[in-house]
């Protein structure tokens, strides 16, 4: 047990964390009753997944790797959500699937079906989902050959070769653009280095925040050729399709979150420093 | 029957029930990550089943009468003589199997994944052409790179005249891997920030929201 | 011998086929494993961990040609591939064994906590059993509000329970980021404190609140512009953490390199070779 703190300097450097706790939640519920909402303007790397979703062509698919689940859910359902609004209002055939985790497919899947709804798109001829497919690489390499044998059955388990939109989809020529969204690392590699790279598919991602910053340099270097960073990105993309959701209410509230963070970071080296100060001046 | 409600209030009483850890470790949050560990694993079973190995072995087997197929579990269940001292080489000889493809798509992967990533470091460094303040940048960028992979060299001691210049050209890139890892971590205390924000979203305007409507009209 | 492969015409050739493959594996297993000796299958294994890599690199390297072009492996990398992806779907089983055993011994000897465990094994059996049935009901698309009660109980165990535990479990980081945040965060040399200007920069230019902040400053088309702290956010990941991120993803790649050419070349020793072999 430590001992009491001595001086005020000292006990501002150990704030009990249940306090901390109390803040941050009280910081969170605050901004979400009664919010200050700020104009969100979108970025670059946003822009750059829009642009390339409307860039595919009509006779082609977009394939939307969702690998993502519910430990990640408030940045990269957001993301799916968007990305899905900016196909089905760019009139763009997709499909959704997933390599890892299999949880993952049925959240998107219910996200694909709710706005499906809203657009009047039918399930098997505006979009369709490949389901959880086990085998990363071994995966991406049988869908550059041949879709329908590396699919098999679809989420429902019906043959994906029935479903009137993959007609006539036969290898990765088929694919106009792959749009990553993840939580998990490794998968951006695989993807590139089987399908962006060898067959020359444009590739788009939605990363969490926390992995995002490891994948700048693919986007500078044009392998990928739009980022969405955590919910910032989900929210700067619902600007651009026009409905504000659920990312921008995160966004709202982080504002506040940050700066209680570096309130915190400032008042604990604050006390650092000038305990120090106390400390050596009393020693003189 | 109609599971909205039951949903709703499962998913709240799930959510506060692990927070209590943030009081101490309980009774309560012990059993609910018990509980998830067991949905955990009794999905990843049934979905290998439903969404993998029905239409992928399955079907073509039995449907199609595919009878090649039979030799993908019987390699597979190679894997649980793992639990077998006497045959546990059997496990190694399919995990060898497994590690030997796995290197085989690095080596396929490594060139698409990297060469652009050399190319892009070359920056056009000439001032003129229009690139105005870039070039700064441009600069900056290829200086970060080398200075960074400089750090990185640890079979060169940093005395001497090739060693002293590598060790100030290694502490200036420990000095942008610092800016660079500052970076990380506003990017990360954003992400933890936005889980902890859309469950507390969840219990005020979806699950209170329910029973109070000004609360749901709180967000969009 | 080009026939040998074609299905079976009928249920009952299937069978047959099905169970000569079984008897042959199982003969060819238990032959190797009485006729190899350690070496012997220890070299067996480096074989196998060859011709894996082997495949797989030379269908890429190996010269092409033709439209489309390709060479006398390309055709053997879908079926391959497809192989190998049902291969590794079996494992699932290993870490329900794992789990399985840890979690069954402390309910047959009534360890303290034994409830949890017996809680483990119900949410378990539950959703394999629900997930099936909700998969075999086939229901219409889309689904209606009104559900058979098989899969609203899946919904329940999956959308109720699962998703949020799951969801609610790494939202407590939120709270541990706060508190390390505060009390490890301490400036006390000047490359800490170069870290903390930049986490402070994006962690400001990130959210709509910094662009507020400096909101007064024009947009474009003046030298001032780039402080704007969202242009200095986005300045700091594309110029300076994109940089530094490609000089450690260089090192990375050069190792993983390297790595898996030890791996292939079976020159690593440790976990996958035991001490025995």
């Amino acid at each position: 047990m430590q001992p009491p703190p001595i001086s005020f300097w000292h006990r501002a450097q150990q704030i009990p964390r249940h306090y901390i706790y109390l803040l941050l939640a009280a910081v969170v519920v605050w901004q979400l009753l009664f919010p200050i909402r700020l104009p969100i303007a979108p970025s670059v790397a946003t822009r750059g997944v829009y642009d390339a979703i409307a860039a595919v062509p009509d006779d082609q698919l977009i394939l939307i790797s969702t690998d993502w689940d519910a430990s990640t859910e408030a940045e990269t359902a957001p993301q799916t959500q968007t990305v899905i609004e900016a196909c089905f209002q760019l009139k763009k055939r997709f499909c959704i699937m997933n390599l890892s985790p299999p949880m993952g497919v049925k959240l998107a899947h219910d996200i694909a079906q709710k706005t499906a709804a809203r657009y009047g798109a039918s399930y098997g001829v505006d979009w369709c989902n490949w389901g959880y497919k086990y085998g990363y690489d071994n995966v991406l390499m049988a869908i550059a050959k041949n879709i329908p044998k590396a699919i098999g059955g679809d989420f429902y388990g019906k043959p994906v070769s029935s479903l009137p939109m993959m007609e006539g989809v036969k290898d990765v020529k088929s694919i106009g653009l792959v749009v990553e969204i993840t939580g998990l690392s490794g998968l951006t590699e695989m993807w590139i280095g089987l399908i962006q790279g060898p067959y020359r598919v444009p590739f788009a991602s939605a990363y969490t925040a926390v992995m995002a910053p490891g994948y700048y340099p693919f986007l500078d270097s044009g392998q990928i050729k739009g980022m969405l960073v955590g919910a910032k990105g989900a929210a700067e993309m619902e600007v651009l399709v026009k409905r504000p959701g659920k990312a921008t209410d995160i966004m709202n509230v982080q504002s506040w979150a940050h700066v209680l963070i570096i309130a915190l970071i400032l008042v604990g080296n604050a006390g650092y420093v000038l305990a120090r100060v106390r400390a050596g001046g009393r020693e003189r | 029957m109609n599971p909205e409600l039951y949903i709703l209030w499962a998913t709240a009483i799930a959510t506060l029930g692990i927070y209590t850890i943030l009081y101490r470790e309980n009774p309560i949050s012990r059993l609910f990550e018990h509980i998830f560990v067991g949905l955990s694993a009794g999905y990843l079973v049934a979905s290998t089943w439903t969404l993998n190995l029905e239409g992928k072995w399955w079907r073509p087997m039995v449907t199609e009468r595919h009878w090649y197929w039979i030799f993908a579990p019987i390699v597979g269940l190679l894997f649980y003589f793992i639990y077998s001292r006497r045959l546990v080489w059997l496990a190694r000889l399919v995990m060898g199997l497994f590690f030997g493809t796995a290197a085989g798509y690095l080596f396929r992967e490594f060139f698409p994944i990297y060469s652009p990533q050399l190319y892009a470091c070359f920056k056009p460094l000439r001032p003129g052409a229009g690139l105005g303040w870039a070039v700064l940048n441009n600069w900056l960028f290829v200086i970060i790179v080398l200075t960074v992979m400089t750090y990185f060299f640890f079979s060169i001691p940093h005395e001497g005249r090739i060693g002293r210049p590598l060790g100030r050209s290694s502490l200036l890139g420990r000095w942008f891997l610092m800016i660079a890892f500052g970076a990380m971590f506003g990017n990360t205390v954003m992400a933890r920030m936005s889980l902890f924000i859309g469950r507390v979203r969840f219990l005020l305007t979806d699950w209170l929201g329910h029973y109070l409507p000004w609360l749901a009209g709180r967000g969009l | 011998m080009a026939h040998l492969f074609d299905p079976a015409r009928t249920t009952h050739a299937l069978i047959l086929y099905l169970a000569a493959a079984l008897v042959a594996s199982f003969l060819l297993l238990l032959a190797l494993h009485r006729l190899l000796g350690p070496r012997g299958r220890r070299w067996l294994v480096v074989l196998v961990t060859f011709v894996g890599g082997l495949f797989f690199g030379l269908e890429w390297f190996y010269p092409a040609h033709g439209q489309p072009s390709k060479n006398f492996l390309t055709d053997w990398i879908e079926p391959v591939s497809n192989m190998l992806a049902v291969v590794g779907a079996f494992t699932v089983g290993l870490g329900i064994y794992s789990l399985t055993q840890v979690h069954g011994r402390n309910v047959l000897r009534r360890r303290i906590g034994w409830h949890n465990s017996a809680a483990f094994f119900l949410a378990m059996v539950a959703m394999l059993v629900f997930t099936l049935w909700e998969h075999y009901l086939r229901l219409p698309q889309p689904t209606p509000k009104l559900v058979p009660w098989p899969k609203g109980v899946y919904e329940v165990l999956f959308n109720g329970i699962f998703m949020p535990l799951q969801a609610a479990t790494f939202s407590l980081l939120a709270f541990y980021i706060a508190s390390a945040a505060y009390r490890a965060f301490r400036i006390q040399t000047a490359e800490a404190g170069l870290m903390m200007a930049a986490a402070f920069i994006v962690m400001l230019g990130q959210v709509p609140f910094g662009a507020w902040l400096t909101s007064a400053l024009p947009e474009v088309g003046s030298p001032l512009a780039f402080f704007r702290l969202e242009k200095l956010g986005e300045w700091v990941m594309s110029w300076l953490n994109t940089p530094a991120q490609r000089g450690i993803t260089f090192g990375i790649a050069v190792g993983a390199l390297a790595m898996s050419l030890r791996i292939w070349l079976s020159l690593e020793r440790g976990t996958f070779f035991s001490e025995q072999s």
